[in-house]
């Protein structure tokens, strides 16, 4: 794909801001790990050698003792792989864990107490545990995958629809821009919170995480995208009438023409300054639902869940809270500092004629 | 959360319209409070609607209540054969000539006295509330909630009250008693009549005297559909054959069966003060919703204290009628009881170490152990105290109710499979620390009326999933959940609204994961979980209810299949293929169950103590074998802390206490409170108390 020199120019400018340029790569880099975690923070076993056939658990189906060897209750019930490695030890079996062995619901007793465990190197508790035993680090871990992807999601059908819809009114002005305004108007007054704590007290918890998250996003879709229209809106407004729309035009060029190939280009740098913002509330807004326990059903881990019995174990197990409130403020830290980048690589001012 | 969202998401025009929209919803909350100015038309209606009721209600025998309830008899019959004059009625008035002789008046006032000589009057308790209260009624739709103590309960006097300390038995099978409104009463076992004589003095909060037609107004409220509340309904017309009037202060209350403690079953109730009820009527509900009932207790709340959401406050009546009474005196002692809600458990606990709150129960090991241990700077610096006090009740039904009127829970195998994969054991070892004590039965501390032998099932994977093959849940999917022919996963939603408990449920779905089983787990707050299950919408629940220090346990209303569906049975006694959930009863797990009802029928009218227990043991034998409750656990003790000016009787409290406040045998000492505020200032020091009071403990 042939880039515009305008935007080769953007993207260059963009890799000079170090702070932000180096925030993207590493947020890359953790969102693209983070789709591989079941690898890297799992109680199930990464490799099983077992009577010299190698099984990999991680994404396979769940399986029972009985597949390894064990017998009495152990044979029927899904695969303790921890136990499973000390078992194995100083025979010809072996299982290779992965670096952080706990998965997020594992209750893990300390002398027979569930309890929050301090960080404990020797017992691969990095973060330490919380109230019930569970790692924190692998709470986290997985509950930055669920806001990171919440928020990119959010982010592209917010925009999807925040375009289509600004752009419209725009183009086409006139009654339709009227009546599309005022309907916008009276959308937007709507509370946001109310409605997902009505909707989700009325919707059967018979439904999966999936489907809840789903739902939670489409709600919070619905009423985050009328603030785009508005940026949108004026901005086709502006290129509407320049010359090169005309041209366009004159030369016949259909009305998806137009908008798709020469307004929308001209448009997106606006609204490309907005996304890391867009991120940062979507991360932001997940994160107090679950504080508030409007969220994600438990025990689903999530960053908001963990700052709740953070501050409920204040000060007896200050690690949750630490580890909560460190891993949110470096997302949201290094989210803004790529919009910060975006916002001044694409600053118009730079490269403007009209000085 | 507004804030949260950036300002060209979420216009600042969308906060202001948000403030004004709480604003909005205040002022409703306002005007529901309708004025109820007494309206001379509504009071004689009411009048007239009384004294009709009076007029016709029959006294039907219990047979005859049962088999209306199970369609045997239609209404219609039972109407005729009324008309016919062929029952005699309910509410009779006769004088104080027709007394039978011989009547034998008792008083309780041999018994030891209740509150601490020592105490003083003053102060404020300063407690929290989960959740607002939804109506202050004390019947109908959301009265039965946890704001009840405050205003039912604990709060009002009664016609007289078991004694908490003394829980002997007397010659007549009765429990002691001692005088509340009552001043004396006599019972007639043969006629299965119980006679009172109200206490002169008795008055309402208004000032009201307390007279015998309080009493009769009482049935005639709680005989009425349009108060909602059918476990009253029914409880009032089921139990009682008559209420006789003998004069201004005596009546007397006829009984279908001369059970067990029938002397309990007169004493425990409360007359309702009819004056107040004037414009009582088809509206009832909506009416009285933000009305405080006049007490003839200590305690009353004025409109004003009523901050809707917020707070609630109780104010002392200076001159309550009651106050140098033996068994009333020295209790109730602080002036106000100031209640505020607090959503959340763990900022309750910060609020009580910043003394915004006077007390805060350290059940839940994590708060015991590491929240305030002993070694705590306020416990070791003498500021705040610490008890542990084992007590000797009934003890609340902590466990999973399992709701067998929804899909595949109607299978017992599944249920008993649910049983077998719920793993308390681990629970009670690991998370409560091995403090608390696995449930047995479901009337566990009932003394000679608890199953003996009867243990509930313990965690065993491969018991549950021999019970869940049987039910065609023999694959595991993916996930590990047991998945049967027709493709339904075997998951269920476990609902709770003990947001403090929520830990537990993750452990027990983690555990029945191994047994191919899913739990979903929904935490509500207090109300709505309450408002769900009235409504029987859970699959399965994780709830307890309070149970009061009763000789026997009941049965009817958590068992009998009236209270599972509208009509259960066919008239030919085949289960009716159209019947609906019922709602607002405590059959929680919907049981439906011939044999059961049979049992139930036959304990109700049952006088025999021996008789009793048998058909108590088979009835728990019979709800083992249905499945449809997984006990829980036990809490044999409360335990406390407290600040230092809260003072506490030298046994601490009563054997069968079930909460702290529920005697109010303590007192705030102002004095204490201004020595400790002071000395906490100046970093001095107060000796260590942290008690255990094991005198009650059982073995």
């Amino acid at each position: 794909m042939a880039l515009n020199p305008l935007t080769i120019k953007k993207l260059k400018r963009f890799r000079e801001i170090r702070r932000g340029y180096y925030s993207a790569v590493l947020l890359t880099v953790l969102t693209l790990l983070s789709l591989f975690a079941e690898l890297l923070v799992n109680d199930r076993a990464i490799i099983v050698s077992y009577q010299g056939a190698w099984t990999f658990p991680t994404y396979a189906d769940v399986k029972l003792g009985a597949e390894y060897g064990l017998t009495g209750t152990e044979a029927v019930i899904p695969v303790d792989y921890r136990a499973l490695a000390a078992r194995f030890e100083g025979t010809d079996d072996w299982v290779l864990m992965p670096p952080i062995p706990w998965g997020p619901y594992f209750n893990d007793a300390l002398g027979g107490v569930l309890k929050p465990q301090a960080p404990d190197f020797r017992r691969d508790h990095y973060l330490g545990t919380d109230s019930t035993g569970r790692d924190v680090l692998s709470r986290l871990i997985y509950g930055f995958r669920t806001a990171i992807f919440f928020a990119i999601a959010f982010t592209a059908l917010t925009y999807l629809i925040g375009v289509s819809v600004g752009c419209a009114m725009g183009y086409f002005g006139g009654v339709f821009d009227l009546l599309f305004q005022r309907i916008i108007e009276i959308w937007s007054n709507i509370p946001f919170l109310y409605m997902v704590i009505i909707v989700f007290s009325v919707i059967p918890s018979a439904f999966d995480i999936g489907t809840r998250i789903a739902i939670l996003l489409v709600i919070m879709v619905l009423f985050s995208w009328t603030g785009l229209t508005y940026y949108m809106r004026t901005e086709t407004y502006k290129e509407k009438a320049r010359d090169y729309t005309a041209a366009a035009q004159v030369l016949g060029a259909g009305t998806a023409r137009v908008i798709f190939r020469h307004i929308l280009p001209n448009t997106i740098a606006t609204m490309m300054t907005f996304v890391p913002f867009t991120v940062v509330s979507a991360i932001t807004a997940i994160t107090a639902l679950d504080f508030l326990g409007w969220g994600l059903p438990p025990p689903t881990p999530s960053i908001g869940e963990l700052l709740k019995q953070g501050t409920a174990n204040l000060t007896t197990a200050p690690w949750i809270v630490t580890s909560a409130f460190v891993a949110l403020v470096f997302i949201l830290a290094v989210v803004t500092f790529i919009g910060e980048a975006i916002r001044e690589a694409f600053d118009p001012r730079k490269f403007t004629l009209y000085r | 959360m507004t804030s949260s969202s950036p300002d060209f998401l979420f216009g600042s025009a969308a906060r202001l319209v948000l403030i004004s929209l709480l604003a909005a919803l205040g002022a409703c909350g306002g005007s529901e409070q309708t004025e109820t100015a007494p309206d001379a038309d509504r009071g004689a209606a009411m009048r007239a609607h009384m004294q009709a009721h009076f007029d016709s209600f029959p006294s039907l025998p219990p047979e005859l209540v049962e088999k209306i309830e199970r369609g045997e008899i239609s209404q219609a019959d039972v109407d005729a054969r009324v008309a016919r004059g062929e029952f005699p009625k309910f509410f009779q008035f006769k004088t104080p000539a027709d007394l039978p002789e011989g009547l034998v008046w008792e008083d309780g006032m041999d018994l030891p006295d209740l509150g601490s000589p020592d105490a003083k009057k003053g102060g404020t308790l300063y407690a929290s509330l989960a959740d607002f209260p939804r109506t202050l009624r004390l019947f109908g739709p959301d009265a039965n909630g946890s704001f009840r103590p405050w205003i039912l309960d604990d709060t009002r006097m009664l016609l007289g009250r078991r004694h908490p300390n003394d829980t002997s038995i007397d010659a007549n099978g009765n429990f002691r008693y001692f005088p509340g409104i009552a001043e004396a009463w006599a019972v007639d076992r043969a006629n299965r009549t119980v006679f009172v004589r109200i206490n002169p003095k008795a008055r309402f909060s208004d000032g009201v005297p307390v007279t015998s037609d309080d009493m009769m107004f009482s049935l005639y409220f709680w005989h009425q559909p349009f108060i909602q509340a059918p476990w009253s309904n029914n409880f009032f017309k089921r139990n009682f054959t008559h209420i006789t009037r003998y004069d201004e202060r005596t009546f007397s209350m006829t009984l279908p069966e001369a059970k067990p403690n029938m002397l309990g079953r007169v004493l425990e109730l409360e007359p309702l003060p009819m004056h107040f009820f004037a414009d009582f009527g088809e509206d009832y509900v909506q009416r009285y919703q933000w009305e405080f009932v006049p007490t003839t207790g200590p305690y009353v709340i004025e409109p004003d204290d009523l901050k809707k959401g917020r707070s609630v406050t109780l104010t002392r009546l200076d001159d309550w009628w009651a106050k140098d009474l033996k068994f009333w005196r020295n209790r109730f002692n602080t002036d106000r009881i100031h209640l505020t809600v607090i959503r959340d458990t763990a900022k309750t606990f910060e609020a009580f170490r910043k003394g915004e709150l006077t007390m805060f129960g350290l059940g839940l090991p994590e708060y015991f152990y590491e929240k305030l241990p002993a070694t705590d700077p306020l416990v070791a610096d003498g500021y705040v105290d610490r008890a542990v006090f084992y007590n000797q009740i009934p003890r609340p039904t902590y466990g999973l109710w399992i709701n067998s009127g929804r899909p595949l829970l109607d299978n017992r195998e599944v249920r008993v499979g649910i049983n077998y994969a719920s793993n308390w054991d681990k629970v009670i070892a690991e998370y409560f620390r091995g403090d608390y004590t696995r449930m047995r039965t479901t009337a566990d501390g009932y003394g000679e009326f608890t199953h003996p032998t009867l243990h509930a099932r313990p965690f065993d994977v491969e018991k549950a999933l021999e019970h869940f093959a049987k039910a065609g849940f023999t694959n595991r999917g993916p996930d590990g959940v047991l998945v049967n022919a027709e493709g339904q996963r075997l998951s269920f939603t476990l609902s709770t609204g003990y947001e403090s408990l929520k830990d537990v449920l993750t452990i027990l779905r983690q555990e029945a994961l191994k047994a191919g089983l899913e739990f979903r787990i929904e935490v509500l707050d207090a109300t709505a979980s309450w408002k769900k299950v009235q409504e029987k919408q859970h699959d399965i629940h994780f709830s307890a209810f309070n149970v009061s220090p009763e000789m026997y346990p009941r049965y009817w209303e958590t068992y009998h299949s009236v209270n599972a569906y509208d009509v259960p049975w066919l008239p030919d006694g085949s289960v009716n293929p159209n019947r609906k959930l019922k709602p607002q009863t405590n059959n929680l797990q919907s049981i439906a169950n011939p044999e059961l009802d049979a049992l139930i029928e036959a304990y109700q009218a049952s006088d025999d103590v021996e008789e009793m227990k048998r058909l108590a043991f088979r009835m728990e034998e019979l709800i083992y074998d249905d499945g449809s409750f997984v006990p829980g656990f036990v809490v044999p003790f409360m335990r406390v802390g407290y600040w230092r000016w809260v003072r506490w009787p030298e046994d601490f409290n009563v054997k069968l206490a079930t909460t702290l406040t529920e005697y109010f045998l303590f007192w705030i000492d102002d004095g204490i409170r201004e020595q400790t505020l002071d000395a906490r200032r100046k970093g001095e020091k107060f000796p260590v108390v942290d008690e255990v009071y094991e005198q009650y403990r059982e073995q």
